[in-house]
C-alpha cells in the first residue's frame, strides 16, 4: 500500500487486497494521515482484486472517520469490477462518490 | 413416437454454470433444462426419447432415471463433442426407423428452452438470464403442483415460507421450499430458485438466485446470477467468488465450486456442511450486527 500527499490531497493506492489481514495496518496508516488535515481523500482500488468484510469494515470506518470532520471528502477511483460487485452487494457503494478515471 | 434430445457441451462464455454439473441438469424455475424438454415432447407424444450426452453421461443419467416420472422410456447415449441436428439426426437415428415426432420436434438440441428458439441460453450470462425471465409465465404447467401464481406475474412455491413484511414485485418466481425474511424485496425480475434463502431486508432485483443458496441480510443483489458464494454480474460478466458466507453462500456443497483461492493454489478444504455454516447462523442477524464491519472507535 502506498501513501502520498498531493497539496491538500490524500491518495492512497496500490492495495492489492483489503482483508483481515491487513486491514488494521490500512485503518492505522490513513487514520495517522488524517493528522495532515487533507480536504480530499482518494483511495485507489484500481490494482484491488480481493476484499473481504474487514477491509468493507476499514473503508467503513474511514467514512465514518471523514464524515466526522469538516471539509473533508473521501472518495473511491475505479474499483474493480469484482470490488464494484462487493460494494454493490453490501449497499456501500451508497455511502461513497466512486470516480472513474 | 420417438425423439432425440441432444445435450449441450460447456460453453466457455458461461463457464460457472456448468461447474457443478452438464448444462442439460442445470435448474431453471425449479426443474432442469433437460426435464423442460422431456415435459415438452411428452406433451406432444413422446414416448421414446434417446438423450445424446456430451459430456458426464451419469450425471444425465442419474437426472432424468429411465423417464418413468414423465410415463416415457429413456435411454442415453454419449457423443465425443456435440453434434448438429443433421450429426445426430445420421449417428442416432436409423433411417429404418419409423414412429418419429414430426420435424423440428424429432430431433432437438437443448440450446434454448422450448418454444423459445429465439432466445439462446448459453451465448453469455445475459442471454440466460434474458431466457429464464421470458419463461418465467411458461414454467408454471399442468404438471407443477408446488408452486401456484399467488397474484398475476408472482409464482410461489406452496412450501415457501414469505415473510408477511416481505414484498414481492411482479415479475418474480419463489421457488418450493424458499425463504424470504421480513423488509426483504424480490423482484421485478427475480427468480429464487428452490430452497434458497433471502435475509431480511435484502433485495433481489432481475436476478437469478441458484437452489440451496442464502443471500445475505441487508444484502443487495441486482442484475446477477448468484449460486452458492459466486456473484455474477450479467450486465458485463465480471465473477466474484464471496468470500464471506453472511453475505453470499452456499447452504450445502458448492454449486459454483471454487478450484482454486485466490492466489491460484488449489483448494483442498471442503466447504462446510449445511449444519456448520455460519450462514444459518447469520440468517437472523443484521448486516450491520456483525463485529467485522463495525468501525473502530
Amino acid at each position: 500500500m502506498k501513501l502520498e500527499t498531493q497539496g491538500a490531497n490524500l491518495i492512497i493506492s496500490e492495495i492489492i487486497e483489503l482483508t483481515a489481514v491487513n486491514s488494521a495496518t490500512f485503518r492505522n496508516e490513513v487514520e495517522a494521515a488524517l493528522g495532515g488535515s487533507p480536504s480530499m481523500i482518494e483511495i485507489d482500488l484500481s490494482q484491488t482484486r480481493f476484499m473481504d468484510s474487514s477491509g468493507l469494515g476499514a473503508l467503513f470506518a474511514l467514512y465514518r472517520a471523514t464524515a466526522q470532520r469538516e471539509n473533508v471528502s473521501l472518495r473511491l477511483l475505479d474499483p474493480t469490477p469484482e470490488i464494484q460487485q462487493l460494494l454493490e452487494l453490501t449497499q456501500m457503494q451508497q455511502l461513497f462518490e466512486i470516480v472513474r478515471r | 413416437m420417438k425423439a432425440l434430445l441432444i445435450c449441450p457441451s460447456k460453453r466457455p462464455a458461461i463457464p460457472h454454470l456448468s461447474e457443478s454439473g452438464p448444462l442439460a441438469t442445470i435448474p431453471i424455475l425449479g426443474e432442469s433444462l433437460i426435464g423442460h424438454w422431456i415435459e415438452h415432447l411428452v406433451s406432444l407424444g413422446a414416448t421414446q426419447i434417446r438423450v445424446v450426452t456430451v459430456d458426464e453421461k451419469e450425471h444425465v443419467a442419474a437426472s432424468v432415471g429411465n423417464g418413468a416420472r414423465w410415463g416415457v422410456s429413456i435411454s442415453i447415449a454419449s457423443s465425443s463433442g456435440q453434434p448438429t441436428r443433421m450429426e445426430a439426426a445420421k449417428e442416432f437415428r436409423p433411417k429404418d426407423e419409423s414412429d418419429w415426432l414430426p420435424e423440428p420436434h424429432d430431433v432437438v438440441v437443448m440450446s434454448h428452452l422450448p418454444g423459445f428458439s429465439e432466445l439462446p441460453l448459453f451465448e453469455s450470462y445475459a442471454t440466460w438470464y434474458v431466457a429464464l425471465s421470458a419463461w418465467m409465465p411458461r414454467a408454471l404447467t399442468p404438471t407443477r403442483v408446488r408452486v401456484v401464481e399467488k397474484q398475476p406475474g408472482i409464482w410461489v412455491g406452496s412450501r415457501a415460507r414469505v415473510s408477511q413484511k416481505a414484498k414481492l414485485v411482479s415479475p418474480c418466481w419463489v421457488g418450493d421450499q424458499v425463504a424470504v425474511g421480513p423488509g426483504a424485496v424480490i423482484g421485478p425480475g427475480s427468480i429464487l430458485e428452490d430452497r434458497s434463502v433471502v435475509g431480511a431486508k435484502a433485495t433481489v432485483r432481475e436476478s437469478w438466485i441458484g437452489p440451496d443458496t442464502c443471500v445475505g441480510p441487508m444484502t443487495s443483489v441486482a442484475s446477477s446470477l448468484a449460486w452458492g458464494s459466486r456473484l455474477i454480474d450479467w450486465r458485463n460478466d465480471s465473477s466474484l467468488q464471496v468470500p464471506d458466507p453472511f453475505l453470499l453462500g452456499s447452504l450445502v456443497a458448492p454449486a459454483f465450486a471454487a478450484t482454486k483461492d485466490r492466489f491460484g493454489r488449489p483448494l483442498g478444504a471442503p466447504e462446510p456442511s449445511r449444519a456448520q455454516n455460519p450462514l444459518i447462523a447469520a440468517m437472523h442477524t443484521p448486516l450491520a450486527q456483525s463485529s467485522n464491519l463495525k468501525p473502530s472507535g
